[in-house]
């Protein structure tokens, strides 16, 4: 059976100075992903290996990691793919490192939040006691679908230039996630969420250079969400509040008679 | 100022000054010979000419401007804190302003006759 040769970065912050890499010898299979490489070597080899995962398939993004010097996840990424006789994997940058691959995400998540990404309405008592349902015609729907395929594994963010430099720019998945609810025809809060980042940290920082857009592993476009986004920042207007929202609120359902 | 209306015009500038700096490199490299281009009298009697001091004066502002708000981005970028972005924006304006004026200077001097042909 051939072997790959697994190169992990250790590094413990609480007893560490500096990180080191461990190389360990893991029986090779056909579909062998990284994540079942680094489960192998955890399990058979070394139990102090730090791995975040969940779901193995692409779903949850919690196995983001830099594999080959790229981000990608490791559920995701196969060692043949890879084509190489060695697999390094590395924490993501741009995050704190908690241990050896896993990473803090609490910055990425705060700054998810801040986007208050969420469909926000002025009509309280219905959001609270819905009568109705909100619509979205299929074109509509169109205009942000990709965006909501967004895992938040973090790769875009640990892959963007800017943020290595700007610790308050929000990065390409919350301003992507920005872009996705103020877009969002049944969304009133897209005033709120231009002002906020029409700031000197804000959605005018990206430097357009495409990296974030380049490793998702969802084929999310965030660099293209953040170029469409600055037009509406510029006139300062959510496309509903500008007057191109469609009807929000569809007729209630008429009820139905019984079979005479 | 809001940034978006900074970014407007940096990217305002930066379309004006390639068309302006085309036009000045032409006039320079490509009707004058280049070794007289930069001769004392040729560049004075290019600043007497009313309609090009004009554009260069054009030219200084829209260079200037674009140069210092390009800097004042990547000055926010190396740190975040609410001093340091008071203190660059402040520093840009003061820049802006101090080098237009001494350039509308040298303008104004060479125009008036303030330097002697």
């Amino acid at each position: 059976m051939s072997e790959v040769k697994l190169v992990v970065q250790r590094f413990d912050p609480f007893t560490d100075a500096k990180p080191r890499l461990a190389e360990y010898s893991v029986p090779k299979r056909e579909g062998m992903t990284v994540l079942d490489a680094l489960l192998y070597a955890r399990d058979y080899i070394d139990h102090s290996i730090a791995v975040r995962f969940s779901c193995r398939q692409a779903s949850c993004g919690s196995c983001g990691m830099k594999i080959n010097g790229r981000p990608r996840l490791a559920c995701y990424t196969q060692v043949d793919e890879l084509k190489s006789e060695k697999v390094l994997t590395q924490p993501m940058d741009n995050f704190a490192i908690v241990k050896d691959l896993v990473t803090d995400l609490d910055s990425f998540f705060a700054k998810h939040r801040q986007m208050m990404p969420y469909v926000i309405r002025s009509d309280v008592q219905e959001v609270e006691n819905p009568t109705r349902e909100y619509l979205m015609k299929p074109d509509e729907l169109e205009r942000v679908l990709q965006f909501t395929y967004c895992i938040k594994c973090g790769l875009c963010t640990s892959s963007c230039p800017t943020v290595a430099m700007d610790t308050k720019f929000p990065g390409p998945q919350a301003l992507a996630q920005a872009y996705r609810y103020t877009m969002d025809e049944r969304d009133e809060g897209g005033e709120k969420r231009l002002e906020m980042l029409d700031d000197a940290h804000g959605v005018w920082r990206c430097h357009f250079a495409g990296s974030c857009s380049f490793v998702c592993p969802k084929g999310v476009d965030p660099a293209l969400g953040i170029q469409l986004l600055r037009r509406h920042v510029l006139s300062g207007k959510a496309p509903r509040n500008a007057g191109e929202g469609a009807k929000l609120v569809s007729p209630a359902a008429p009820e139905q008679k019984p079979p005479s | 100022m809001k940034e978006s209306r900074l970014m407007l015009i940096q990217y305002a500038t930066a379309v004006v000054a390639v068309a302006l700096v085309s036009v000045h490199l032409i006039m320079q490299g490509v009707i004058y010979p280049y070794s007289t281009a930069i001769s004392f009298s040729n560049i004075l009697s290019i600043y007497r000419n009313g309609f090009y001091a004009i554009f260069l004066e054009a030219l200084l502002v829209v260079v200037l401007v674009h140069g210092f708000n390009g800097l004042r981005i990547i000055l926010h970028e190396i740190r975040q804190t609410k001093p340091w972005t008071m203190w660059v924006d402040i520093g840009t304006v003061v820049a802006i302003v101090a080098t237009v004026a001494y350039g509308t200077r040298t303008v104004i001097l060479a125009v008036f006759g303030g330097v002697a042909g």
